[in-house]
């Protein structure tokens, strides 16, 4: 506070009501600054208390030692763990990646205006309502066993032969996993996009169009760096939200076939709470949390800058 | 909650509590014998605390009580896996105490309740994995997995069936049940003490033959492998296998002629044997043990005892189709009037049942195998890599935990 380093001498009294204002404000903001702390922090600490320990709930005779690194050193020496960092990287990739660019035209197409465009606008939310267990399930049971929707489908179109069996086969089991997960998230990202659209000023597009610029040079250089901000809110909420993915796989593969598509998450509670290895499970969390917390960093730093030009 | 842990007040009731299913027919029967109870014994009041009916949510319940030293429950009901790993952990009391006569019961299911020798659970009913087979379509069972093969392959062609065998193929623990059966049938096994034996010609033989069946006799159905009970149940129940792996409880559901198109026209028997090897049952089914914090150990003993008496045995066994596990009962007229399943096929069947390897660790042990079964059965692995890979990481994890004996067996 700057009117406390001034000396007392030289208190004037707009400097006591600013510093009296300041109290108030941090009295004000104790709450829920305690708040925070009890509900964020605390239990962040604790997860890396326990990272550091041997806690094996179903070994008490084990006791409960400090082990410093041991649970972090397994973990990096752990096969499965990498194998569930590489899934979650490549669901991340795919995801983001699918639904950012098809929210784009969803956002385009709504931003015009048509007759019934409000009735589109909320029918368009109707997967993102829809609980993530039940559209996990519903889009397990169309891809289930050899007569399932999908491959009745693919089959009546001459597309495949014989219908794949899609649930035990490394590769093919991610399909129907990242459908899901775009056809329930895209309604998300093309709302972000679409508020961020809607703040674009028309007249700017007008002057484009008397300088004789074509639809796409106005979408490359109006549209796209003006909606650089709301593009980076979902990148960051769609990407840490990815990066976390657990109920969709857990419902539809519960990360088989073996464990190929197994996430961080799924592997994570299954070492907490199936195994109930507190110790080794915490240091799990404490990876996925380190890996998310520089993922939202580096998305702040490197199109932030965007993000404050644009305010500005 | 607190009332239920205080020793009783001299004078007063002892109470008991006990954790249990309360939903449907198994809750009225339970309500209906600890009644009963109540008449007997006056001085002892029985408290029931309902717990989920999902085994993994029970087991998660009954670690965070114990492991926090609760008193409450003083009884709990364990899954057949689940003894020694409590044992173990000093969570349950040694039954030897109060002297229970463990010859009047299947060998299998005390077998499967000792840890280092000592018994810390009472089997209150058992459960096996049977084979069904159905009696319009052959004139008697294989005995054999080349039989098995054969008969299947003959019903599917001659009868345009869509599947031979249905068996569960989803990594879970039902896997692991299904995949000892065929172990058991080539003579191997998962454990022997603290070695890992399960990367041995005969496990290859076993985890071999559920490969070829999909792949190469086309006899199960590669959609098997995402299938839990229920799934495997419905194929047989349509009318469209010759054969199923799976538990009692289908017997009854499938006599219902409304839903079932396999009505009366249906057995059951062992799972065949190969070469080296005999018929083998996974056991499954539940146990009742004592809190080793639990104020009224005699009193909750008394309650135990009670429940896993032979009239109690039969009351289950006509009210929800549990199998006794008393060996007595099956020559008893009254188990053959409260059994879907004729007594003598159900006896002949539990006889040959086998626990699954009795470790505190057994659910990471089964774990770490369901993976790299189920990798060898979609064909990522072959089957002698993926053995050799589960044993060489359950033999770590034994070792690690100290209860494991020299390095894994690869081969022999």
């Amino acid at each position: 506070m700057r009117g406390g380093e001034r000396g007392p001498g030289s208190r004037a009294p707009r400097g006591t009501a600013e510093e009296r204002e300041a109290r108030l404000a941090r009295a004000l903001v104790a709450p829920a600054l305690a708040t925070i702390l009890l509900v964020a922090l605390f239990p962040l600490l604790w997860t890396v208390w326990e990272s550091v320990h041997l806690h094996d709930l179903r070994m008490p005779w084990l006791g409960r030692p400090f082990v410093g690194a041991a649970n972090y050193i397994e973990a990096l020496g752990d096969p499965r763990f990498w194998g569930a960092l590489a899934h979650t990287l490549l669901f991340t990739a795919a995801t983001v990646t699918l639904e950012l660019g098809l929210g784009c035209v969803l956002a385009l197409a709504m931003n015009r205006a048509f007759r019934g465009r409000a009735l589109v606008r909320a029918a368009v939310l109707v997967p993102w309502a829809i609980p993530t267990v039940v559209s996990a399930l519903l889009w397990r049971f169309m891809f289930e066993g050899q007569s399932g929707i999908a491959n009745t489908l693919l089959v009546q179109a001459g597309l495949v032969g014989e219908p794949p069996v899609w649930f035990i086969r490394t590769g093919l089991a991610w399909v129907p996993v990242v459908l899901a997960d775009v056809w329930k998230t895209t309604p998300f990202v093309a709302l972000l996009l679409l508020a961020g659209l809607q703040n674009i000023d028309a007249s700017l597009y007008e002057a484009a169009r008397i300088d004789g610029a074509s639809p796409w040079r106005q979408f490359r250089h109006v549209t796209l760096p003006l909606l650089k901000p709301a593009i980076l809110v979902a990148l960051i909420f769609r990407t840490l939200d990815a990066f976390r993915v657990f109920d969709l796989i857990y419902v539809m593969t519960g990360g088989g076939p073996g464990t190929s598509t197994e996430p961080i998450a799924l592997y994570t509670f299954n070492s907490l709470l199936q195994n109930l290895r507190f110790g080794y499970g915490s240091a799990l969390s404490v990876i996925v949390f380190a890996i998310t917390f520089a993922l939202a960093l580096g998305y702040i730093r490197f199109l932030g800058a965007g993000l404050t030009e644009t305010r500005a | 909650m607190a009332l239920g842990c205080g020793p009783a007040p001299s004078g007063g009731p002892a109470v008991v509590t006990l954790p249990v299913s309360v939903l449907g027919a198994e809750g009225q029967v339970l309500r209906r014998q600890l009644a009963r109870f109540a008449e007997l014994r006056p001085d002892i009041r029985v408290v029931q605390r309902p717990t989920p009916d999902a085994a993994d949510q029970r087991h998660q319940l009954y670690v965070q009580w114990l492991n926090a030293g609760a008193s409450d429950p003083d009884i709990v009901q364990l899954d057949a896996i689940w003894t020694p790993e409590f044992a173990a952990a000093g969570w349950i009391l040694d039954l030897g105490r109060f002297r229970p006569a463990t010859d009047s019961f299947f060998p299998a299911t005390i077998a499967a309740n000792r840890w280092r020798g000592r018994l810390y659970a009472m089997p209150w009913f058992v459960d096996v994995g049977m084979l069904y087979w159905r009696t319009d379509l052959m004139r008697a069972p294989p005995a054999t997995f080349a039989e098995l093969e054969r008969s299947a392959a003959r019903a599917m062609a001659a009868h345009d069936l869509r599947y031979g065998l249905v068996w569960q193929g989803a990594r879970y623990e039902g896997l692991v049940t299904v995949f000892s059966e065929y172990l058991g049938g080539f003579g191997g096994r998962i454990l022997d003490g603290g070695r890992v034996t399960v990367s041995s010609p005969a496990g290859l033989r076993a985890l071999t033959t559920m490969r070829e069946e999909i792949y190469r006799h086309g006899i199960v159905p590669p959609s098997a492998l995402t299938w839990h009970e229920e799934e495997s149940r419905f194929a047989f129940q349509n009318g469209e296998t010759a054969f199923m792996r799976n538990w009692p409880y289908a017997y009854a559901l499938m006599q219902d002629s409304a839903e079932s198109r396999v009505a009366g026209r249906y057995a059951v028997t062992t799972m065949p044997a190969g070469p080296g090897g005999r018929p083998t049952a996974a056991l499954g089914g539940a146990q009742l043990a004592i809190n080793a914090r639990s104020d009224q150990p005699e009193a909750a003993w008394s309650v135990v005892e009670y429940l896993t008496r032979p009239e109690q045995m039969l009351e289950r066994a006509r009210g929800v189709g549990q199998f006794p596990t008393r060996p007595a009962l099956y020559d008893d007229p009254a188990l053959a009037r409260a059994l879907a399943i004729p007594p003598a096929q159900a006896r002949a069947i539990i006889e040959h049942a086998e626990p699954r390897p009795v470790t505190p660790v057994y659910t990471q042990l089964s774990e770490i195998l369901q993976i790299d079964l189920h990798r060898a059965l979609t064909r990522q692995q072959a089957p002698a890599a993926a053995l050799a890979h589960a044993a060489r990481e359950m033999q770590a994890l034994l070792d690690r935990v100290g209860l494991g004996e020299g390095g894994a067996v690869a081969g022999r």
